[in-house]
């Protein structure tokens, strides 16, 4: 009875490790494979517009939707102590350090990241990565390295996107709702704010977009089972990688803000 | 020295042995047919002179180069020497038939769109296929993938072919045009190839040299005449097309009158 305790959790533990260990191999592989030739400028572009250009439409009403609420709660809290004042500074500073960059992350993990395990698992599936291998390509540096790129890059643009966004979100309520003076709002959504913060932003944008690509690709990579296989590979990426920028967004925080 | 070398190669999947002890040498310009019935390891077979399998002992040889202990880039720069079709064909769905098959010629040589293009239309004649170019693999019929896929394993000039039951699923008449396009494939290019199928008429045209895999043993690797007369009562068995014999585990249902069936 204890023994069969043990060996459930020993086995739970080894699966863990491995399942880690593989996903750090591929990770490692596809950041050594980013200076390897050929380099295959058109693919990158592709995904360039795929990550990126058709994200911004998801991104923009994300990033409104979830300032103006905000904007709507700090209203209301504020007026509790009749520090209305306040309202547009703390919308600055969260929507710079915290918002835009999760909110952003986890947008594209659905519908970036989700997108890359389907596309591969179902090129796993039908043999297209095994035919990569066959006409000597390596399937890291062709699959892996454009997306991962292209993410890395794109997410901390989105999440500048983002923060602008975010401004206007909270300029509605605040200004068009609440009647707070333009001039102030426009000063006093800066006034907590320094470069430090936007650079705090870029880092995570550029982090985040890191996780939803590497997770992305490798549970498409490793999909099996056909059908229901595929079925599972997005779901399992946008779960992973939403966990996986979460947590990294606490670590990032603690690290940057010290 | 056989340009395919392969030496008591074993393969396991868990408790599953799919291959055991196999012994195959395949010659320069040679042709060898493998049959097997579904689960024999005739695919596992190919992977593994792929190297998309590693196997548990035993090894495979190219040209010399034990496949197992090659590095990666030693690997693909093997594996630009040899064109696999896919039982599936395994097309890139995202690209045009063009794309296809210029994948290689792109990523592997410094040629020219011009050139390109030439190569491109001179190996979709040879599988007949020509004015295809601007397609979607989802828009071809599976004899025109298959065919793809050939042209697009032909496309780097390999010396080695390798055919992963090319036939499967096709009409009769597709499947004749598919053994002739590996026969002229064969006379055209002299290349070395290992062919899987289950197509015996094929079999017969296409291969030099016949070999049978049975649970995972190479029960037999002769010429056609000698095959077809081979008394070992699995291959007479696939040979007749048979359900009763040794060739199944488990016992096929009775055989019923064909009045009776019809009743």
């Amino acid at each position: 009875m204890v023994l069969a305790v043990f060996d459930k959790i020993g086995a739970a533990v080894l699966g863990a490790t491995d399942t880690f260990g593989d996903f750090a191999v591929l990770a490692g592989r596809a950041f050594i494979a980013i200076f390897k030739r050929p380099f295959d400028g058109k693919n990158l572009l592709n995904q360039f517009n795929s990550v990126g250009v058709n994200s911004i439409p998801v991104v923009v009403l994300t990033s409104l939707a979830v300032s103006m609420v905000f904007a709507v709660q700090l209203a209301f809290g504020f007026r509790q102590f009749q520090a209305e004042g306040l309202a547009s500074q703390v919308e600055g500073l969260a929507v710079m350090r915290e918002l835009a960059p999760v909110i952003t992350g986890l947008m594209l993990s659905g519908r970036i990241g989700s997108a890359m395990a389907a596309e591969l698992g179902t090129m796993q599936v039908t043999e297209q990565i095994d035919a990569l291998e066959c006409l000597a390509t390596d399937p890291i540096q062709y699959l892996f390295v454009p997306r991962l790129l292209a993410s890395m890059l794109v997410v901390p643009l989105l999440t500048i996107v983002s923060v602008y966004i975010g401004f206007w979100g909270g300029y509605l309520i605040l200004v068009g709702v609440e009647g707070q003076s333009a001039y102030v709002y426009g000063h006093e959504f800066y006034k907590l704010l320094a470069f430090r913060d936007l650079r705090i932003a870029i880092y995570k944008g550029l982090v985040f977009g890191m996780i939803i690509a590497l997770v992305g690709c490798w549970k498409g990579y490793r999909t099996e089972g056909g059908a229901e296989g595929v079925g599972n590979a997005p779901t399992s990426s946008v779960v992973t990688s939403s966990l996986w920028i979460l947590i990294s967004d606490f670590f990032l925080t603690k690290l940057l803000l010290v | 020295m056989p340009v395919i070398d392969v030496v008591n190669l074993s393969k396991a999947f868990g408790p599953k042995v799919v291959l055991s002890k196999v012994n195959l040498q395949v010659e320069e310009g040679e042709s060898l047919v493998v049959l097997g019935g579904s689960g024999s390891g005739k695919t596992v077979l190919l992977r593994n002179i792929m190297g998309l399998l590693t196997p548990d002992s035993g090894h495979v040889a190219v040209e010399g180069k034990i496949i197992a202990e090659l590095s990666r880039e030693d690997l693909f720069t093997v594996r630009q020497s040899i064109g696999m079709c896919f039982q599936m064909a395994a097309l890139f769905d995202s690209m045009t038939v063009f794309e296809n098959v210029a994948f290689g010629l792109r990523r592997h040589h410094k040629m020219t769109e011009d050139e390109i293009r030439a190569r491109v239309e001179e190996c979709l004649g040879m599988v007949g296929l020509k004015d295809t170019d601007k397609l979607k693999p989802a828009e071809l019929s599976g004899g025109m993938k298959r065919r793809v896929g050939f042209a697009r394993a032909i496309a780097l000039k390999p010396k080695i072919l390798l055919f992963d039951e090319p036939t499967t699923g096709l009409d009769p008449v597709m499947t004749d045009v598919i053994g002739r396009i590996i026969l002229d494939l064969k006379h055209e290019l002299g290349v070395t190839s290992i062919t899987i199928t289950h197509d015996l008429k094929s079999a017969f045209e296409i291969g030099d040299r016949i070999a049978m895999l049975f649970r995972g043993e190479c029960i037999a690797c002769q010429a056609p005449a000698d095959f077809k007369a081979n008394p070992h009562p699995v291959i007479q068995q696939f040979l007749r097309g048979d359900a009763d014999g040794p060739f199944l585990q488990d016992p096929p249902p009775p055989k019923r009158n064909p009045q009776e069936a019809h009743a």
